[in-house]
C-alpha cells in the first residue's frame, strides 16, 4: 500500500502539478492591492479572495487528479502490470486515493501559507475592525482540503466503473455543486411555505438525496475565517467524523465496483 | 514554406491584427455608457445556489460592481459632464442581493447607507437593511450609529434613535454616539447633527469618490449652519425673520455670502428654514437651472 501511495505522489510531482500550483500562487501577491478597493473591510476582502482562490485551485486539483488517476492507469494499461503483483484491487484503489489525498493536504499547506502572508500584509496596511482569528483561518483551509478530498473519493469511485473520463469529471463537478447546496435545499424544505408548496414525493426524494450526497456545507468555514467568528468545536468534530465515515463508504463502494470490473 | 516558419508567420499575422484591433476595441469599451456598466442581476436565489461555496466572493464582487459604477458617475458629475443620474434602484437591488449572499459584508451596508438616505430618501428601507445587518454583525457599532442618525435626522423618531445610539455607544465605548444620543434629539439641533455625522463619515472614508461626496455635502451643511446662525442673530436683534438670504448678507450678518457646492442658490422658506434650489444634489441644481431658464423664456 505504502509503495502505491509513494508512486502516486511521485507521479503527481513528476507531472509538474505542484509547479503549476506555485505559478498560480503568484496571484496571492496581488490580493492585498485588489482588496484595498474595499471601503470598510480590506482585510476581510483579502481573506475572502485568498480563501476563494485556494478553494478554486483545490477544486481543479480534486476533479482532475481524482477523475483521471484510475482512468489513465486503465487506459495506459498500467493497472495490468500493477495488479499482476501481489496487490489487491482494493489496496490499489485506496493507495491511489491516499496518495492524492496527501498531495491535496500538501497543496493546502502551501497555498494556506501563501494566503496567510497575503492576509497578514493586508491586515498590517489596513487593520481590521476585529482582530484576525488565525485559528479560524487555518481551520477553514484544512476543512476546505477535507471537502475536496471527498470530491476526490467520489471522482475515483466513478472512475472505477467508467470507460471514459467524462463520467468521473462531470460526475465529480455535479456532486460538488449538489453537495454545496443540499443543506440549503433541506433547510428550505423544512419551512412552512415549502411544506405547503412542494409535493410529498419531491420532498421525500430531496431528503434521500440529502442523505446520499456529501454535505459539503459543513466544511465551508469561510464566514468564520473572514469575520473572525468563533468556531463550534463540537460541530468541527462531527464534521471530521462525517468526513471519515463518508470517505469509508464511498471508497468501499468504489472497491466493490472495481473488484467486479472486467479489464481487457 | 517550412514547418517552423508557418506557425511563426501565423503568429506574426495574428499579433499584427490583434494590435490593430486592440486600439479601437479599448476605445469602444471606454466609451461604453456608464449606465450599461451596472449590468443585470439574476435572481438572488439562483445566485445563491450557483455560487456554491463562494457566496462571500460573489457578494463582495456585487458590492464592488456597485462601487465602481457609482464612482464612475460621481467623477463625471464632479467634472460637470452630463450623465444620467445613477440607477439607485439597481444599486439598491444589488446591495440587497449581496447581503443575502453574505450578511456580514460591511461594505454593502456602508454604501447603501450613503445613498439610500441622502439621495433616494428611502429611510425605512435603509433602516430595515441596517436592522438585518445588526442581527449578524452583533459587534459592530457603526450599523446602530447609522440607524440612529437616520431615525433622528430623517424619520424624526427620537425614541428609536436613542435606542440605536445607546447600542452604538455600548458597542464602541465612544463618546460620539453618547453625545448624539443626548444632545441632538431635538428639531433645533438637526443641522449640527448632520454636520457631526458627516464629519465622522468623511474622516473615516478612503474611497475618493465617496469621500468627495461626503465633503461636498458637509460643506453644504456648514453653509446652512452659517445661514441659520445669521438668521437667529437677525431675529434676536430685529424681532422678525429675514425675508431672504440676501437680506442677511446686506445686513452684514452673513459674510462672505454663502455658496452652495452643488451649484444651487440658498433661500429661506416662509418659516425661516434654510433650503436650496439644488436640494443638495448635482442633479437638483441642473434641474433648477433648466426650470429657471424655461421660466425666463
Amino acid at each position: 500500500m505504502l509503495s502505491i501511495v509513494t508512486i502516486t505522489l511521485k507521479g503527481i510531482f513528476r507531472d509538474r502539478i505542484f509547479q503549476g500550483i506555485m505559478v498560480l500562487s503568484v496571484l496571492f501577491i496581488f490580493i492585498p492591492s485588489v482588496a484595498s478597493l474595499s471601503m470598510r473591510q480590506v482585510t476581510e476582502l483579502s481573506t475572502t479572495l485568498s480563501l476563494s482562490l485556494i478553494s478554486f485551485i483545490m477544486l481543479l486539483l480534486a476533479i482532475f487528479l481524482g477523475a483521471t488517476s484510475i482512468w489513465k492507469d486503465i487506459e495506459r494499461r498500467y493497472t495490468f502490470s500493477v495488479l499482476s503483483l501481489p496487490v489487491s484491487r482494493s489496496t490499489y484503489l485506496v493507495g491511489r486515493f491516499l496518495g492524492i489525498a496527501i498531495f491535496m493536504l500538501i497543496a493546502a499547506l502551501f497555498l494556506g501559507s501563501a494566503a496567510i502572508v497575503s492576509i497578514k500584509i493586508a491586515s498590517l496596511t489596513y487593520p481590521p475592525a476585529r482582530p484576525l482569528l488565525w485559528s479560524a483561518i487555518i481551520t477553514s483551509i484544512v476543512f476546505d482540503a477535507l471537502k475536496y478530498i471527498i470530491v476526490v473519493a467520489v471522482a475515483m469511485t466513478l472512475a472505477t466503473v467508467s470507460t471514459s473520463f467524462f463520467l468521473p469529471v462531470f460526475g465529480a463537478i455535479s456532486t460538488f455543486l449538489a453537495g454545496t447546496v443540499t443543506q440549503q435545499v433541506y433547510d428550505y424544505l423544512q419551512t412552512p411555505s415549502a411544506q405547503a408548496a412542494v409535493s410529498v414525493v419531491v420532498r421525500k426524494s430531496a431528503l434521500v438525496l440529502y442523505y446520499l450526497l456529501p454535505n459539503l456545507s459543513g466544511f465551508d468555514l469561510k464566514v468564520h475565517a473572514i469575520y473572525a467568528i468563533p468556531l463550534n468545536t463540537q460541530g468541527l468534530l462531527l464534521s471530521a467524523v462525517y468526513f471519515l465515515i463518508y470517505i469509508g463508504i464511498v471508497l468501499s463502494v468504489g472497491a466493490l465496483l472495481f473488484a467486479r470490473r472486467e479489464m481487457k | 514554406m517550412s514547418a517552423v516558419s508557418r506557425p511563426v508567420v501565423a503568429l506574426l499575422v495574428s499579433l499584427t491584427i490583434y494590435c490593430a484591433v486592440l486600439g479601437p476595441f479599448t476605445a469602444y469599451m471606454k466609451q461604453k455608457p456608464i449606465e450599461e456598466k451596472l449590468g443585470y442581476l439574476p435572481s438572488i436565489n439562483v445566485l445563491r445556489y450557483a455560487s456554491a461555496d463562494h457566496k462571500e466572493l460573489v457578494g463582495a464582487s456585487l458590492v464592488m460592481k456597485v462601487i465602481m459604477y457609482f464612482g464612475g458617475i460621481a467623477e463625471k458629475q464632479q467634472a460637470n459632464v452630463i450623465v444620467q443620474p445613477p440607477d439607485y434602484k439597481g444599486m439598491s437591488g444589488m446591495l440587497h442581493g449581496a447581503v443575502k449572499l453574505d450578511p456580514y459584508n460591511m461594505d454593502a451596508y456602508y454604501f447603501a447607507q450613503s445613498f439610500l438616505t441622502w439621495e433616494v430618501k428611502q429611510y425605512k428601507l435603509a433602516n430595515d437593511l441596517l436592522d438585518y445587518g445588526m442581527k449578524y454583525r452583533t459587534w459592530d457599532w457603526m450599523l446602530p450609529f447609522f440607524a440612529g442618525f437616520n431615525s433622528a435626522y430623517f424619520i424624526k423618531d427620537y425614541k428609536k434613535a436613542s435606542e440605536y445610539y445607546k447600542r452604538a455607544g455600548e458597542l464602541s465605548g465612544s463618546d460620539l454616539s453618547k453625545l448624539l444620543a443626548g444632545r441632538y434629539m431635538q428639531e433645533s439641533g438637526q443641522t449640527d447633527l448632520a454636520i457631526t455625522y458627516l464629519s465622522a463619515m468623511e474622516k473615516g472614508e478612503r474611497n475618493p469618490a465617496v469621500k468627495k461626496n461626503y465633503q461636498t455635502r458637509l460643506t453644504a451643511f456648514q453653509e446652512v449652519r452659517r445661514i441659520e446662525l445669521a438668521r437667529d442673530s437677525f431675529l434676536a436683534s430685529g424681532g422678525t425673520l429675514p425675508v431672504s438670504v440676501d437680506n442677511l448678507v446686506r445686513s452684514g450678518l452673513l459674510s462672505p455670502p454663502p455658496a452652495d457646492p452643488y451649484g444651487g442658490q440658498f433661500y429661506l422658506e416662509a418659516n425661516g428654514k434654510v433650503a436650496t434650489t439644488s436640494k443638495f444634489a448635482f442633479a437638483g441644481a441642473k434641474k433648477a437651472t433648466t426650470q429657471n431658464a424655461g421660466e425666463t423664456r
